[in-house]
């Protein structure tokens, strides 16, 4: 339908009724519901940061001014910063313009801190997808290839993987991977980042190693709950041997029954993995020298740039929760029986 | 569990070694020295460490940068330089000579300087690179706080003019010998366009900022990556010799080896780690400079506050502090034993100090107990050698009975701590090139310096002198008895002389690249328009 097209009276009767229809729909209430409770959480998160930011000792200008600054020259440049000011009014002129997609200007840089976190948020979203693409992709497989016949030899060696690889930090896998396939090999950049508008292969050769470094503790980690929960499944429960019993076949008790109950958890503990996968861009973006919020984060920190750190902070705070919204929407998707905000 | 899982990260970690010393190539081939004639053309990636030079924070405004010390390679290949520190390929016979500036010459027994410019000299933009330009930047340095910043006795009234369009002159208010030294180590030697800063504003101009060096910028974000491109404006016919020069941040000297041993990026400069340092030289894929080392590490006693306003407490550190076992156990020798503050590789080095004390365990050990006990608190910065020197000194420091607490400090609450004054001993690099310069012999034990630790109004006068005096034999005297005066009031012992080494690929020529030259602070002034690839 056109703005130049009559409204007739049957699209005039259905308006009301669609927009009834999405009033009524759990899932969209849902979202309403997670978004307004997203806000005191997110509000939370930014005061908190901004205590700690202002309890850690250091001083932006201190550092901006250098060790010759006299106490006068300090004293101007906080008040340029407007670091003079009572902290409570700091907070409320920050929320203020973040409130309006202004989160302020860098202490040390001067530039835009929304501009600059645009760029770089491109990079850590890509990163941290590639991971969860990964890790998932080839723990679910792995973990039901294992669960089907437990303790035999695929099983034994996916559990001595895993094992291994749950005790190995993510940036000793980074160092062999980059040892093994860009020194060795030369199959993938050591460092460096290659945007989409270059090339799509080229960018995801420059994004595979640092993804694959953060994706394979996550990896061993689902699968090994991944294969726990479904031997658990498999020798316990009712619904299982009642299955077993009607003569259904060991792939499909496998796929359509079990994998189906224990996705329930996997997705729990992938969404609270979110934490782990922020904290791990940040050294990984460090070693491939990728321009991520995690590389800017560590810089700001360094630099006391509270601004700069704040908006970082406030971002990943944003994305966890949109990240938990996201895996209550699944639980739906996967059970029909689950209606939210029918209870 | 969390100490299991440690145990297993450190087997892990043991295997990773184990793996890259198997990655190691055939017998070392780091011969110095450059196979010429230079070629032109090509892009060229260097890679700095995100903890020191690889951050730029603030831009790279000569003038209201904060860190331009520590970013000689970005501020050198967009600026150039008035003046360049040059030496012979093994070190040896380090001097300054003029680069953009054409000459200099002292009048008015040392109170008043003539810098002369080379003629027809355009910035990038296109603009004059004048005697005018020259000023305007000069004033505006002075107005800057970074570390980098001229500390000229300059007259308060006419203090820098012009004279025609190609001599700048500063007048000073007592003779200072070592200020064309002083300008090689400080953002004065890096002249900007000012027709572009008008322009484009400070804000914007931090970000592009316009010289006559040999490039010019591309593209530049902040602590991550430098794009550069080949200024076709720039003085020297045919050079520079590279296309392109990127330069990009990298988190420490493991990730930075293997991009270069994976063909990432071709020079690395300033690594740290001993062990991966000696791997390199067994690797025929790079080339290893060690640079000669100019500044020492020394511990600095605050003698104004106790337990260091007594002599015999400094002198138990002097005596405790066994600098030949921290040299051989910590870096197999690589850096010498230093008794005084510039290393071998700088102006008036001094092996010895007739007088100085040396490790003597009995000695120390008799002055704690007459003191009836000593307790230190040693910091130092964040830093992996530093980190690993200090470790090294509180284990001998206990052995003799002294109680030692030891602290890593962000680079600003180390400021912070010596702006307090509460700080009792605290382990730093002094020294630059010219002693005189930079975070030189004064930033370290002049009365008035914020770094200092020393109140001595002979040995202000003695510094002061030096940096006066015009003749170098008689600054190297100067020099010399003020070594000997930090020695005799065990101001503060000394350590060793370090220096960190640039990686390059196998390849990649030119001066500081491939061939030595004196840290003109911590690192190297790598003069990029001279640096080329064979193809």
């Amino acid at each position: 339908m056109t703005i130049t097209e009559p409204v007739t009276d049957d699209a005039r009767e259905a308006a009301p009724g669609v927009v009834a229809r999405l009033a009524h729909s759990p899932s969209l209430r849902l979202i309403v519901r997670r978004l307004l409770a997203a806000v005191p959480i997110v509000l939370g998160v930014s005061i908190l940061t901004f205590i700690v930011l202002s309890l850690i000792p250091g001083d932006a200008a201190q550092l901006l001014l250098g060790p010759e600054a006299t106490p006068e020259q300090i004293a101007t440049l906080n008040r340029q910063m407007g670091l003079d000011q009572p902290p409570v009014q700091r907070y409320l002129d920050w929320l203020g313009g973040a409130v309006t997609g202004d989160l302020g200007n860098s202490l040390v840089s001067g530039q835009p801190v929304t501009s600059e976190l645009g760029a770089r948020f491109a990079v850590t979203g890509e990163l941290v997808g590639l991971a969860f693409v990964i890790s998932l992709g080839l723990a679910v497989p792995v973990a039901l290839l294992a669960a089907y016949k437990p303790n035999r030899l695929f099983d034994r060696i996916s559990m001595f993987v895993s094992i291994t690889g749950l005790a190995v930090a993510n940036y000793v896998i980074a160092l062999l991977l980059v040892l093994l396939f860009a020194v060795q090999f030369a199959f993938f950049p050591a460092i460096g980042f290659v945007p989409i508008s270059q090339g799509l292969g080229e960018n995801l050769r420059a994004m595979l190693l640092p993804a694959v470094s953060i994706a394979f503790p996550l990896f061993c980690f689902y699968t090994r709950f991944l294969r726990g929960d479904l031997v658990d499944q498999l020798q316990g429960e009712d619904y299982i041997i009642t299955a077993r019993a009607k003569g259904i076949g060991p792939w499909q008790v496998l796929l359509r029954h079990a994998f189906r109950n224990s996705s329930f958890g996997l997705l729990t503990v992938v969404g609270l993995n979110l934490g782990t996968l922020i904290g791990a861009t940040v050294i990984i973006e460090q070693i491939f020298a990728l321009p991520g919020i995690g590389q800017l984060l560590l810089q700001a920190i360094n630099t006391r740039d509270f601004v700069v750190v704040q908006a970082c902070v406030v971002v990943f705070a944003v994305v966890a929760v949109l990240a938990n919204l996201l895996t209550d929407l699944l639980y739906a998707v996967l059970d029909p029986r689950i209606r939210y905000g029918n209870s | 569990m969390h100490v299991r899982i440690r145990i297993r990260q450190i087997i892990a970690l043991v295997g990773v070694i184990f793996v890259v010393a198997a990655c190691g190539g055939g017998p070392a081939d780091t011969s110095a020295g450059s196979e010429g004639p230079p070629q032109r053309g090509g892009s060229l990636t260097v890679l700095l460490s995100s903890g020191f030079a690889g951050s730029w924070p603030s831009g790279l405004d000569p003038a209201t940068n904060t860190t331009g010390g520590a970013n000689l390679s970005h501020m050198n290949a967009i600026f150039g330089g008035l003046f360049k520190l040059v030496a012979d390929d093994d070190g040896s016979n380090a001097r300054v000579e003029p680069e953009m500036a054409q000459g200099y010459e002292f009048a008015d027994g040392g109170k008043t300087l003539k810098v002369t410019i080379r003629d027809g000299i355009k910035f990038s933009d296109g603009t004059p690179y004048n005697a005018e330009a020259v000023a305007f930047n000069w004033k505006r340095d002075l107005e800057s706080t970074c570390t980098c910043a001229p500390r000229w006795p300059l007259a308060e009234n006419g203090g820098i003019t012009t004279e025609g369009d190609n001599t700048v002159v500063l007048k000073f208010t007592q003779p200072y010998a070592a200020v064309i030294n002083s300008i090689v180590v400080s953002n004065a030697n890096w002249i900007a366009s000012p027709t572009a800063l008008k322009k484009m504003g400070e804000e914007q101009f931090k970000i592009k900022p316009v010289g006559a060096g040999p490039f010019k910028v591309v593209s530049n974000r902040l602590s991550s990556e430098l794009r550069l491109t080949r200024n076709e404006n720039y003085f020297k016919d045919g050079q520079p010799y590279l296309d392109e020069l990127i330069i990009k941040s990298v988190g420490g000297d493991q990730p930075a080896y293997q991009a270069i041993l994976a063909g990432q990026a071709h020079v690395y400069e300033g690594m740290v780690t001993t062990p991966l340092i000696e791997q390199a030289n067994g690797n025929a894929q790079v080339t290893v400079t060690q640079q000669p080392a100019t500044s020492p590490y020394l511990v600095q006693l605050n003698t104004s506050r106790a337990p260091f306003d007594n002599q015999k407490a400094r002198e138990a550190i002097y005596y405790a502090t066994n600098a030949e076992a921290i040299s051989k156990g910590l870096f197999k020798g690589a850096y010498p034993a230093a008794q005084t503050f510039t290393g071998p590789g700088g102006l008036f080095h001094q092996d010895t100090i007739p007088g100085y004390r040396t490790y003597d365990p009995e000695k120390a050990k008799q002055l704690v107990k007459e003191l009836g006990g000593l307790t230190v608190n040693l910091g130092t910065i964040k830093q992996y050698v530093a980190e690993q020197v200090m470790t090294a000194l509180q284990s001998q420091w206990e052995e003799v009975g002294i109680k030692t607490t030891i602290e890593s400090h962000e680079l600003n609450a180390l400021i912070g701590n010596f702006n307090s004054g509460k700080w009792e001993a605290m382990l730093q690099t002094a020294g630059a090139w010219d002693p005189a310069a930079g975070v030189g012999v004064s930033f370290r034990f002049d009365s008035e310096a914020p770094f200092s630790g020393v109140h001595d109004k002979d040995l202000d006068k003695l510094l002061d002198d030096a940096a006066a005096t015009i003749e170098p034999e008689q600054r190297g005297e100067l020099y010399a008895e003020a070594g000997k005066l930090i020695s005799d009031k065990a101001y503060a012992p000394y350590i060793l002389a370090f220096a960190p080494a640039n990686i390059a690929a196998k390849g990649v020529h030119g001066p500081g690249v491939d061939t030595k030259i004196p840290p003109v602070l911590v690192n190297t002034g790598i003069l990029w328009d001279g640096v080329w690839m064979s193809k």
